[in-house]
């Protein structure tokens, strides 16, 4: 303040005033009060597969280095509290189950080809039964069987039943009956008998 | 190949392990002419969880029963069967005249060819010998009495030259051959 402004104040009570032209204040700075979180992954890179049970030790020795890596600025991982239950050691993978895939088949003619027919004592089952001669005792029954095809009998005498083998490609197909017939008397000998 | 004068018999067994199958063609002696047999089908556990009580029926009908048609070189005028899961799959699978076909304690009817129905639908008595108890027939649901008549008489005519259901047997013990090592 000068000395004429001064005495005009004191005096006059008149104050001077001076206009400013080039009055700019810079506006005020703003600044976003929302922080944004750093995320850091303390998990070491393990990767899972199986059920398999590892060992722990290098799980432990990789969990140490990548908690050397988590030493940031202001932050400090706690790495050691990180709990691993289990440690694999391969990836995932994965299996496709098909349950409808159809069995393989196999072909076996000839092995069932040489397989016998087998047929009961049908005796007690027959309504008429064919004359015998004097003296004949019939014991059994088999059939109907092919006699012009047959290849081999064989009676089954614990079972009591007539094993067939039949000629691989006859076409005979007239089936009888065979019996087996007993003569009554010393030293006779059971009879195959085609009706 | 078709074959007008042959009888097919099919036979699936299957238990909680496995489950296997095998089909007979034979001609009317009873002689083979064509046999085919699968490998057993082993269900894990996996498909016992999945699919439950219902895999063993799944597994003769889809997949044994299936594979063994497709093998077949043979076609039987008639296809016997003794396992009512497969009746109905047979028949459709096949589109050949099927039966299912086992003993009975029936008294015998009154001569070899007649035939008579019993109290369950689709169920006949079939006398095919003159001598001994007929034999109880089970026809898919569905099946014309035309089809009935028609596969009762190529049971009585197979019947005159061999022993219709014996075939069976056969097939039972060379499962049990394949299954065992034994027969």
């Amino acid at each position: 303040m000068g000395l004429r402004d001064f005495f005009a104040r004191r005096l006059t009570r008149r104050v001077k005033v001076y206009k400013i032209d080039d009055f700019s204040i810079e506006p005020p700075e703003t600044l976003r009060a929302v922080s944004k979180p750093q995320t850091i992954h303390i998990k070491p890179e393990v990767p899972c597969s199986s059920s398999r049970v590892r060992d722990f030790d290098e799980v432990r020795e990789k969990m140490k280095a990548h908690a050397e890596k988590l030493k940031l600025s202001g932050f400090k991982a706690k790495a050691q509290n990180v709990k691993i239950k289990r440690y694999v050691k391969e990836d995932i993978k994965t299996h496709h189950h098909s349950f409808t895939k159809k069995p393989k088949t196999f072909t076996m003619l000839k092995q069932i080809q040489a397989l016998p027919q087998e047929r009961g004592n049908k005796l007690k089952l027959m309504k008429k039964r064919p004359e015998t001669g004097r003296g004949e005792v019939m014991l059994a029954c088999y059939g109907p069987i092919v006699e012009g095809s047959v290849l081999k009998l064989v009676l089954n005498k614990q079972r009591g039943t007539l094993l067939v083998w039949y000629k691989a490609g006859s076409r005979q197909l007239k089936a009888k009956n065979v019996y087996l017939i007993r003569r009554l008397g010393l030293g006779e000998k059971p009879e195959w008998r085609w009706v | 190949m078709a074959s007008n004068n042959a009888i097919g018999y099919m036979l699936i067994e299957g238990t909680e392990t496995q489950i296997r199958g095998a089909a007979l063609i034979t001609d009317m002696k009873g002689f083979p002419v064509d046999f085919v047999r699968t490998e057993p089908l082993r269900p894990d556990q996996l498909a016992k969880i999945l699919y439950g009580e219902s895999f063993g029926k799944f597994a003769k009908e889809k997949l044994v029963l299936e594979s063994l048609l497709e093998a077949v070189e043979t076609d039987p005028q008639l296809w016997i069967c003794s396992d009512p899961d497969i009746l109905l799959p047979l028949r459709n699978n096949s589109r050949i005249k099927t039966v299912l076909l086992e003993e009975s304690p029936h008294v015998p009817l009154d001569a070899a060819g007649h035939i008579e129905a019993t109290a369950d639908p689709g169920v006949f008595l079939v006398q095919a010998e003159p001598n001994g108890n007929p034999l109880r027939a089970e026809f898919p649901a569905g099946i014309r009495p035309e089809e009935i008549q028609q596969t009762a008489a190529a049971i009585t005519e197979a019947a005159e030259t061999m022993n219709i259901l014996e075939p069976f047997s056969r097939l039972e013990k060379a499962l049990s051959f394949l299954a065992t090592g034994r027969a």
